[in-house]
């Protein structure tokens, strides 16, 4: 089913960063300007594209629109497949957002511009190539190729993690953490990815065709289960699913804040989607022996990561550990596997990519002034950084999830479609977001309020125009989501419908979540 | 007739001349005789491609093949030895330069032996031929005392498993009545196989594991990597790692298969321990040579693994891997033997900060590195997903989990050596510059590992018509 699209848009957006580094090599290491204008030039492709997609996404007709299908090896068949459906062209809008501004907020990087910008576009290749993606093969190949280049982006310009003046851990044993905890998730995904593979007996990668096989002839139970598992192991890696969590808050702290925002924002999102796409996708039976294994564990996630976020005086490390507890949430919707409660986890994986972007990028700029992220040593920055201060606190709104904010509609759809199956859970999620809302005021009030303290009195703000950008872009986003969600919901709604047929007729407890519950 | 075996007659043809000019010419004009061996193993390799296919493959009373199997392999050998005869060109310390062009060739002459074997007493004869040139050509250095060292190893062990594999023959000739691979096959295919000749089967793989380096067999490993000069490491780490899964394959799949549960279990068991140890004994090594020894360990561990599942898939993909080994390590080492030379040791410290020194040289060990760990779009992955692919439709599941997890073992310590390189600050600041001629060769094998990698297509097609015998 090749659509005749007239814009290959999903290539567009897969290749410009590629081509934008392929161009970086070649140019000399100090055109600086030449080589942001570059990198800008790829992103700002890509987010046209993506927005592209996202508007002339058709979602009355749904399934995987504006394909691409090139064969690539013929025994075993693998296929050059790109397509988004509705789960995926939102995630890949997700991602060209936390790009471009990821881009844009790179602009700090004064030290080995080139390489920083080559590592970065890789990066931002891979997890386009992830999202879109209709082929096994190359899921796990644009999985990996996201994971390696943070290793020396996190290791040449990221900063080690302090407490009072002493390193806690080094950017070096962050990076490497990082790598080899992602790699152990993704060739553990892969061994249960060649396992499919053998015993579906179709002898092909590509997503679509390996759907409709195991749709005609479904494999055995236990062998589903296996599969399942070892998929929802390896990508709950990444997720980042309790306890396998512990890679990620000290590699956010740790890694320079452009890459913070893509990799909280949206590489934490390539686990949850995978989980989505093909444990859920492609083994029905099997994900859903371990759905209630998945809901126990979520709830460690929220509340765990809520507390430990409590107690850090990282202000990155804040982030991430509230990162890692609203996972959580993206993880509770999926446990629960309504179709409002899996909605509202896509749309809260949106949210939350773009609000801890925000988040990370503001406390960027503010460790780019004072050299500290220490939260004892900061207070009353609101006087000098008033764009800043503001910029903290919509994020901390957004993060405790207050009406009018994209978070909070998301969060109340998980809880609303995930009452009547894991009951428990959803109270524990509640509870969360007043955890939440306890570590975020006291982000914001450690921060920009209290007593303005003289060392902090030559600290600049954003000031022009340019700076404000990648603030103002997310913010509006959060907004516009947040009051308007419908048309995102259409296009979340197109995919999870079609998902959730193939698992067969609702069970009893399920039949309670019906889409009038949407606000 | 002739023509079946002109790329053995050019190389021969070749050691003669080396001998000639090794006696004859004066000690100054020797340090371009690296051009006269590479202008030969070019002639050898243009007869190769040239060479016609022969109506029936086997030639000289059987005893030879000339099939797409041997062409293949005899290519890879000879693109071996000649980036391995570039890598020389820059260490002048080799005094006896002749002599050591004409180990180099007749190890070659070994090698493009096994290719073609089609009897037992070939596989000993090229098996012999080969490793009697490395083991002078390990201790070539003879000031240096570890080099020195080093062969004395790799003789005693080498020696010691020659005596495996003789034994391992004549147990096999005992029970088929030959020695030629079509009569052993056939006795073996005939029905009940006595213990002896299963014996005899099992002692020719402990004495090819030694070549390839599997553990147990592996102990002459770590001590020959780090003493021998770099070259003969590159040579041993490639060009002898795959005549020894040449003669695997040749035995194994060629006369074998009829006891393929047998050796298919024992290949497994071996294969799990060797990608085990290799990569858990190189975690750590602080001697960048010492390291891709253990690291070299953990890849004839996929090797075995590929072999593993006595399948066409399995072999062809013991062929791919073997190719994205080839380009992989072969840029490896030539990185090494140049930044060895100039940063004046091969201790992993040396290699500190240097990126910063020298670009090109940094990207393309770390671009190899990550292709030896199986990084996407590289050519170590593809080589590794198809072994990987190979075993999980034999339907061993836990094969297939340890080699994926050992692709994470062995990223940490390739990391370890990007992080010197990256991360860490410079020794000294004076940048190192690479002449073009090697940045040439070097940009060759980098495009080979990305095409590899990223296009397996031709590749694939190309290696699975040669695996048909």
């Amino acid at each position: 089913m090749i659509t005749s699209m007239p814009v290959p848009v999903t290539l567009v957006m897969l290749l410009a960063p590629l081509l934008g580094a392929l161009i970086l090599c070649a140019l000399p290491q100090h055109r600086t300007r030449l080589l942001r204008g570059i990198a800008v030039g790829s992103v700002s492709l890509s987010l046209a594209a993506a927005l592209y997609a996202i508007f002339t996404y058709r979602t009355a007709a749904g399934g995987y629109q504006h394909e691409i299908l090139l064969p690539w090896l013929n025994a075993p068949r693998i296929t050059f497949h790109l397509g988004v459906d509705g789960i995926s062209v939102v995630l890949a809008l997700l991602h060209a957002f936390c790009a471009f501004t990821g881009v844009l907020i790179s602009f700090a990087i004064k030290d080995r511009v080139k390489e920083y910008f080559i590592f970065y576009l890789l990066l931002i290749t891979g997890v386009f190539g992830v999202f879109l993606s209709l082929d096994l093969f190359f899921f796990y190949f644009f999985y990996e190729m996201a994971v390696i280049p943070m290793y020396p982006l996190i290791g040449i310009w990221g900063s080690d993690v302090k407490e009072h003046g002493v390193v806690r851990f080094s950017k070096e044993y962050a990076a490497m953490k990082l790598t080899i905890y992602l790699t152990l998730g993704a060739v553990i995904a892969l061994t249960g990815l060649l396992w499919l593979y053998a015993s579906a007996g179709a002898r092909t990668f590509d997503l679509i065709e390996v759907q409709r096989h195991l749709a005609a002839s479904p494999l055995p139970l236990a062998a589903q289960r296996g599969i399942a598992l070892l998929l929802i192991i390896g990508f709950g890696v990444i997720a980042p699913m309790w306890p396998l969590h512990s890679w990620s808050p000290i590699g956010h702290a740790a890694a320079p804040s452009a890459v913070s925002m893509l990799h909280a924002g949206v590489l934490m999102k390539l686990g949850s989607y995978a989980i989505i796409r093909l444990a859920v996708g492609l083994l029905p039976q099997g994900a859903q022996a371990w759905l209630p294994w998945l809901a126990g564990l979520c709830v460690m996630n929220i509340t765990y990561g809520a507390f430990v976020a409590m107690a850090q005086n990282d202000l990155k490390l804040i982030i991430g550990y509230s990162s890692s507890s609203h996972m959580g949430y993206v993880l509770l919707g999926i446990a629960c596997l309504t179709p409002v409660a899996l909605s509202g986890s896509v749309l809260l994986m949106f949210a939350h990519g773009i609000m801890t972007a925000l988040a990370f990028a503001l406390v960027g700029h503010v460790y780019d002034q004072t050299h500290t992220r220490y939260l004892p040593d900061l207070g009353g920055l609101a006087r000098q950084l008033p764009f800043i201060a503001t910029c903290g606190v919509i994020a901390a709104m957004a993060s405790s999830g207050l009406p009018g904010l994209a978070n909070f509609v998301a969060e109340l759809l998980i809880f609303v479609g995930g009452w009547t199956v894991w009951r428990f859970a959803v109270i524990c999620g509640v509870l969360g977001v007043l955890l939440t809302s306890i570590y975020m005021l006291r982000f914001v009030r450690g921060t920009f309020f209290g007593e303005p303290q003289a060392a902090w009195a030559h600290v600049r703000d954003a000031a022009t125009a340019f700076d404000r950008l990648p603030y103002a872009i997310l913010i509006a986003v959060l907004l516009v989501v947040g009051c308007w969600p419908q048309p995102l919901l259409n296009t979340i709604d197109a995919g999870t419908r079609t998902l959730l047929e193939r698992l067969g007729p609702p069970s009893p407890s399920t039949q309670f979540a019906d889409t009038s519950m949407k606000p | 007739m002739g023509a079946s075996v002109a790329v053995e007659l050019v190389i021969c043809a070749w050691i003669l001349l080396m001998l000639a000019a090794d006696l004859l010419m004066p000690a100054a004009g020797k340090s371009s005789l690296w051009m006269v061996a590479l202008a030969g193993v070019a002639i050898a390799a243009t007869l190769l491609v040239l060479q016609p296919q022969p109506a029936t493959p086997q030639v000289l009373f059987g005893t030879w093949l000339v099939d797409p199997f041997a062409r293949l392999f005899k290519l890879l050998f000879l693109i071996t030895a000649g980036v391995v005869i570039i890598m020389t060109r820059s260490l002048d310390t080799f005094r006896h330069l002749g002599a050591f062009y004409l180990l180099l060739l007749t190890a070659l002459l070994g090698m493009l032996t096994l290719s073609s074997m089609n009897d037992l007493l070939l596989l000993f004869l090229g098996l012999e031929l080969l490793t009697f040139s490395l083991y002078i050509m390990a201790s070539y250095v003879k000031t240096d005392a570890r080099s020195v060292e080093a062969g004395m190893k790799y003789l005693i062990l080498g020696s010691v498993s020659s005596g495996f594999l003789v034994y391992g023959i004549a147990l096999l000739y005992g029970f088929a009545g030959g020695t030629s691979f079509p009569a052993v096959h056939a006795a073996l295919q005939r029905g009940e196989v006595p213990l002896t000749a299963q014996a005899g089967l099992l002692l020719i793989l402990a004495g090819l594991g030694f070549k390839v380096a599997a553990v147990p067999f592996h102990l002459w490993v770590p001590d020959v990597y780090e003493g021998a000069p770099t070259p003969v490491v590159a040579l041993l780490s490639v060009g002898s790692k795959m005549a020894g899964m040449v003669a695997l394959l040749r035995v194994l799949y060629g006369v074998g298969l009829p006891l393929q549960a047998l050796w298919g279990t024992v290949v497994a068991l071996l294969s799990a321990a060797t990608m085990l140890y290799g990569n858990l004994a190189a975690i750590p090594q602080t001697n960048i040579k010492r390291l891709l020894g253990y690291s070299s360990i953990g890849h004839a561990g996929y090797l075995l693994m590929g072999l593993s599942p006595a399948s066409a898939l399995g072999a062809v993909s013991v062929g791919y891997y073997l190719v994205a080994y080839l380009f992989s390590n072969l840029s490896v080492f030539l990185v090494i033997v140049i930044a060895s030379h100039r940063l004046g040791g091969d201790t992993l410290a040396h290699y500190h900060g240097l990126s910063r020194r020298s670009p090109l040289l940094a990207a393309a060990l770390f671009i190899g590195l990550l292709s030896l760990a199986g990084v996407p779009p590289l050519a170590g992955f593809a080589g590794k997903l198809f072994v990987l692919l190979a075993t999980v439709e034999s339907r061993r599941l836990w094969l297939v989990g340890i080699g994926a997890v050992n692709v994470a073992i062995s990223l940490y310590y390739y990391l370890m050596v990007v992080k010197r390189m990256y991360l860490d600050p410079p020794l000294s600041p004076s940048p190192i510059s690479v002449d073009g001629f090697t940045t040439v060769v070097l940009a060759v094998l980098l495009l080979g590992i990305f095409a590899i990698g990223i296009v397996q297509q031709p590749f694939l097609r190309a290696i699975t018509s040669a695996m048909r015998w």
